[in-house]
């Protein structure tokens, strides 16, 4: 019965075309770069060399492996291994766009930012590094980035809201407050504070971002708990003799997800766009990550560079529309009285 | 002498294309009160609001008929027209006051507004009608009502200024849809009453609309009978109720609960109450002498033996639901509340929930007392799980099972949520919840006002079967003098937060002592 009721909200959802591809394009894409390592890396895939078989893409091997001087990593894209590889017998695949996001094409004829060429078809950044690259990496970064960010915000906010909303009274007035007064900090200074007083990196980010993003939820949150919990359903439950983690859990936040559903690809597109403007004003992850902000702080920079801004533009208006318009769907199939 | 006339009328809804009303002919004559009764559902309201085509066109789609008032067909006549008439010649009074009041607008405003559209745009014109109109209908004190903001008057003169502005032009028609439902019993007739005398004075004609046949057979000079959009009887108002002709007419006239208690109560004291107080704190002062509360509850004593029905009847606001939540220990009290001969004011809230099984509650809104996201099963095997965790799957479905043929229940509704019930089943798996504990006391929180009076006598019943069989006994909570009166051994009349009068019931109907217990048995037509 449960299974029909949902498959009935879904059915919904996927009436709407809008929905339909918004979800189907964004899924597809997400899922594409979550193999990013497969689709774009300066190391081949595989490859034979003198009748023995390489996996570059999974294991290291030094340039003693391949009888070289150094006891680092191989450079694939160095003369001495492509010399190696090209010789008779030998064979080599390289992933569908062989940069990755910190490779430098040293071989570029032209000043960076290069424009699109056969060897990087979305051109270079100002450092040589290939845009398609970065921006398959900065994409997955981001959104696994608002996945996270949105996933610990909503849990905090649950959490607080819960716990305000269904014992109330001095509770509720307490941690009220005290939101008050959290919520009141600037958050902007207090990052680039920490940005100058730690070596900034994405975990740190995420830390300090879940401390604040939890608070906007947990309002929708209290409020569908203060609804919930006197609801004559709640107080029969009470009569019955259930502990009041049992109600919660079974009776008030089944009822009260609503919100929480409603606010989930907002709080995700809320979360890249974060992460965006964070990059973007160098307050967010350290230089040599992949980042879209970076790439468009970048396009900023050389303005002449049509491929910086365009694509990053491209890519991340394109995430974002699809996730709202997902978010708006999911709001609409969810609704009762449509 | 006809006013209205509506023939052939057919109303469906445009989205799922149901007929709402069926080939609806009605006449209504000068100086005429038509009573319109049925249950809910049934088209009554969609009836009245047809007649002055306040229909919501996207919603509402009208296949055939017409309806002739003053030689035209208000289907077809033009919005202007409309407007012309609406109040002035037929006018409406609704149900809900506060809804129908602009709540940032004054009374005057209000008020005025509709005398300077319709009648008079001179200022010394208006200020006498509506002074006039105001004590018309019962109100005296003209400039301080006027003044108010709708939410500074009580539920009572709020009906009383929609009565004023519905009346103010001197209509030909007034179609009132269950203007007193909201009200309190005693508040009923008055305004019945003052209906009737504007009535007689004006010789205007009167749609009633309601479910309460009593006030149907009072008032009302002819009646139609609606089930599902189709009239199925018509006629003047003494014949219809003398020699009803369809079963559903008889069904409806006989559904007013006769005294059907019969289960014989025994002398042991299952729950008493002493000097139970319960205050609530209107402002929140730091200061505590600055506190000011509201008294819910003072000075409670009653006692329930067992296997005995004691029921609490009084208006709302009297402090009978409060009285619920604090046998139930919901709610901080003050005071002894002793069950089985132990005090629960001297126990913790943990030690409490020990003993809930003994006591269980019934509420009055089907609809939200149910988890609307959980299924028949699992509401009803959750109190069970409470107490027992180790209890296994089948044993709970069949325990389960068994509970919902006790209250008259298919067992293969088990697995379906509460949305697919009507009102009727879910106050039964209501019940069926509250037997599964198998508590002594169970508490009635009006658990039939919001059923039709059909299914109302069905859960009556039931109710009482129950007590038969398992000698139970009950707390009845209700402001219905009526239902109370089926089922209850003892009755306790509350008003303003304390105990009026208590006694039998036989004795409490025959001889009164206190005047709100009068008054009471007077509005709920039972001398």
């Amino acid at each position: 019965m449960t299974f029909k009721k949902y498959n009935s909200y879904w059915i919904k959802f996927l009436n709407n075309k809008r929905n339909k591809y918004s979800l189907f394009l964004f899924s597809f894409f997400f899922i594409l770069s979550l193999f990013a390592e497969i689709l774009s890396n300066d190391k081949p895939i595989m490859m034979s060399i003198d009748n023995e078989l390489y996996f570059p893409i999974v294991v290291v091997y030094t340039d003693k492996h391949f009888n070289g001087y150094f006891d680092t990593e191989a450079d694939y894209k160095d003369n001495f291994m492509t010399e190696k590889m090209s010789k008779k017998g030998n064979w080599v695949v390289f992933p569908p766009n062989p940069h990755s996001y910190n490779s430098i094409n040293l071989n570029n004829s032209t000043p960076n930012p290069a424009p699109p060429s056969q060897y990087n078809y979305l051109g270079t950044d100002d450092r040589g590094r290939d845009v398609l690259a970065r921006l398959i990496y900065g994409f997955r970064l981001s959104v696994l980035f608002a996945f996270a960010l949105t996933a610990i915000g909503i849990l905090i906010g649950l959490f607080f809201g819960a716990i305000q909303g269904y014992y109330a009274g001095k509770i509720d007035l307490y941690l009220q407050r005290f939101i008050e007064i959290w919520g009141s900090m600037p958050e902007l200074y207090l990052l680039i504070i920490f940005s100058s007083l730690f070596e900034p990196n994405i975990f740190l980010l995420i830390i300090l971002l879940s401390l604040f993003g939890w608070m906007g939820l947990s309002d929708y949150v209290r409020a569908e708990f203060l609804k919930g919990r006197n609801m004559e359903y709640v107080i029969a439950a009470r009569t019955l003799g259930l502990s009041n983690t049992s109600i919660i859990l079974k009776h008030i936040l089944p009822n009260s997800m609503v919100s929480v559903i409603t606010f989930l690809p907002f709080r995700i597109s809320g979360a890249i766009l974060i992460l965006t403007s964070l990059d973007f004003l160098g307050l967010g992850v350290p230089p040599d990550t992949p980042s879209l902000g970076e790439l468009l702080s970048q396009g900023k920079d050389n303005i002449e560079a049509w491929w910086l801004s365009i694509s990053t533009f491209l890519v991340l208006t394109g995430t974002l529309l699809s996730l709202i318009f997902i978010g708006e769907g999911i709001r609409e199939s969810l609704d009762s009285r449509s | 002498m006809k006013i209205l006339e509506i023939k052939n009328l057919s109303l469906r809804s445009k989205k799922n294309k149901t007929l709402l009303l069926k080939n609806v002919n009605l006449t209504l004559n000068k100086g005429e009160v038509l009573g319109i009764a049925g249950e809910s559902g049934s088209g009554k309201t969609l009836m009245g609001l047809t007649i002055t085509k306040l229909l919501d066109p996207a919603i509402f789609e009208i296949l055939s008929g017409e309806i002739i008032y003053d030689d035209n067909d208000i289907l077809k006549c033009s919005e202007d027209y409309l407007r012309s008439i609406r109040t002035k010649k037929i006018s409406m009074v609704f149900q809900e006051p506060m809804l129908s009041l602009n709540p940032v607008q004054t009374i005057k405003t209000q008020l005025y507004e509709v005398i300077k559209l319709h009648i008079t745009k001179n200022q010394n014109d208006i200020e006498h009608l509506s002074k006039n109109i105001i004590t018309q209908i019962g109100l005296y004190d003209f400039d301080k009502i006027l003044s108010s903001y709708p939410h500074m008057l009580s539920g009572g003169q709020r009906q009383r200024i929609m009565m004023a502005i519905a009346l103010v032009c001197k209509p030909d028609i007034l179609i009132a849809d269950e203007p007193t439902t909201a009200l309190d019993v005693t508040l009923q007739l008055q305004i019945l009453d003052l209906l009737k005398d504007f009535k007689i004075k004006n010789n205007m004609s009167m749609i009633l609309v309601s479910h309460d046949l009593d006030l149907i057979k009072n008032y009302t000079d002819r009646i139609i009978i609606l089930k599902n959009g189709l009239i199925i009887e018509e006629g003047i108002t003494e014949n219809i109720f003398e020699n009803p002709v369809t079963d559903y007419t008889k069904q409806l006239i006989s559904s007013t609960p006769d005294r059907i208690v019969t289960a014989k109560a025994s002398d042991i004291k299952i729950l008493e109450t002493n000097n139970l107080s319960c205050r609530f704190p209107l402002n929140n002062s730091f200061f505590l002498k600055n506190r000011k509360y509201f008294s819910a509850l003072s000075d409670i004593k009653i006692y329930i033996n067992e296997g005995e029905t004691i029921g609490i009847v009084g208006e709302s606001g009297s402090g009978k639901t409060t009285l619920a939540m604090a046998i139930m220990q919901l709610l901080d009290y003050s005071g002894q509340i002793i069950f089985n001969e132990k005090d629960f004011s001297q126990l913790s809230n943990k030690d409490i929930r020990k003993y809930r099984d003994n006591f269980q509650i019934v509420f009055q809104d089907p609809f939200s007392s149910l988890s609307p996201r959980m299924n028949i099963l699992e509401i009803l095997s959750e109190g069970l799980l409470a107490f027992n965790k180790t209890i296994q799957h089948e044993e709970l479905v069949e325990i389960c099972s068994s509970l919902l043929s006790e209250v008259g229940l298919a067992n293969d509704m088990l697995f379906r949520y509460p949305h697919q019930f009507s009102g009727g089943q879910r106050q039964r798996i209501a019940i069926a919840r509250a037997l599964s504990m198998k508590p002594k006391l169970i508490i009635f929180d009006e658990p039939t006002s919001a059923l039709d009076v059909i299914v109302q006598k069905n859960i009556l019943e039931l109710i009482v079967s129950l007590q038969e069989k398992y000698s139970l006994s009950y707390c009845f909570i209700s402001h219905d003098l009526k239902v109370i009166k089926s089922i209850s051994h003892r009755i306790y009349v509350i008003k303003d937060s304390r105990i009026v009068e208590t006694n039998s019931t036989e004795n409490i109907l025959k001889n009164p002592q206190n005047d709100y217990t009068k008054n009471l048995i007077k509005s709920s037509f039972l001398n």
